[in-house]
């Protein structure tokens, strides 16, 4: 019972994040967004009894990700950011 | 007793997780949603913490000591880059 409410609630914020990802107009926004959609993944994974994956999930898929996409963000010469 | 106390943890962590969710949504600026993510990540940790006693499967405290100690660098490169662009 108590599993299922997590499992659904962590699902519905993963749609949430990853929909705001897509929507958002500020581009660092997005980034953040795409980092709390590994975030709740990760936590999923736990849930489903794979410790190894969240680990790799949270260590590549939410720390990683952000830190190159920003530094690909700051290194590209587009639109201003703010 | 303590199943009580448990079950009212988990309803406090969703709480917070629909908070935080609530205001990464809504939140007007950058800051904001950084800082909606910075509560999500600590509020994560907490309910990993919580479904290692759950399940009574203690390895699952690795994953929340690995992202607690990698989380900081998210935020922490986000921060940078609005000051002055990594």
């Amino acid at each position: 019972m108590m599993m299922t409410l997590i499992t659904l609630v962590l699902c519905i914020g993963i749609l949430i994040s990853a929909l705001l990802a897509t929507y958002v107009k500020r581009r660092v926004a997005a980034v953040v967004s795409a980092g709390l959609t590994g975030l709740f993944a990760s936590v999923t994974y736990v849930i489903l009894s794979a410790p190894d994956v969240a680990m790799t999930e949270a260590a590549i898929g939410s720390g990683i990700t952000t830190v190159i996409f920003l530094f690909a963000l700051s290194k590209t010469k587009g639109e201003a950011d703010e | 007793m303590a199943e009580i106390i448990l079950n009212l943890a988990i309803f406090i962590i969703m709480i917070a997780i629909a908070l935080g969710v609530y205001r990464l949504v809504k939140g007007p600026t950058v800051v904001d949603r950084i800082i909606g993510l910075d509560l999500l990540t600590l509020v994560s940790i907490a309910l990993i913490a919580l479904i290692a006693h759950i399940s009574s499967r203690f390895i699952y405290i690795d994953v929340a000591l690995v992202y607690g100690l990698l989380s900081f660098l998210s935020v922490l490169a986000v921060a940078r880059y609005l000051e002055r662009g990594l």
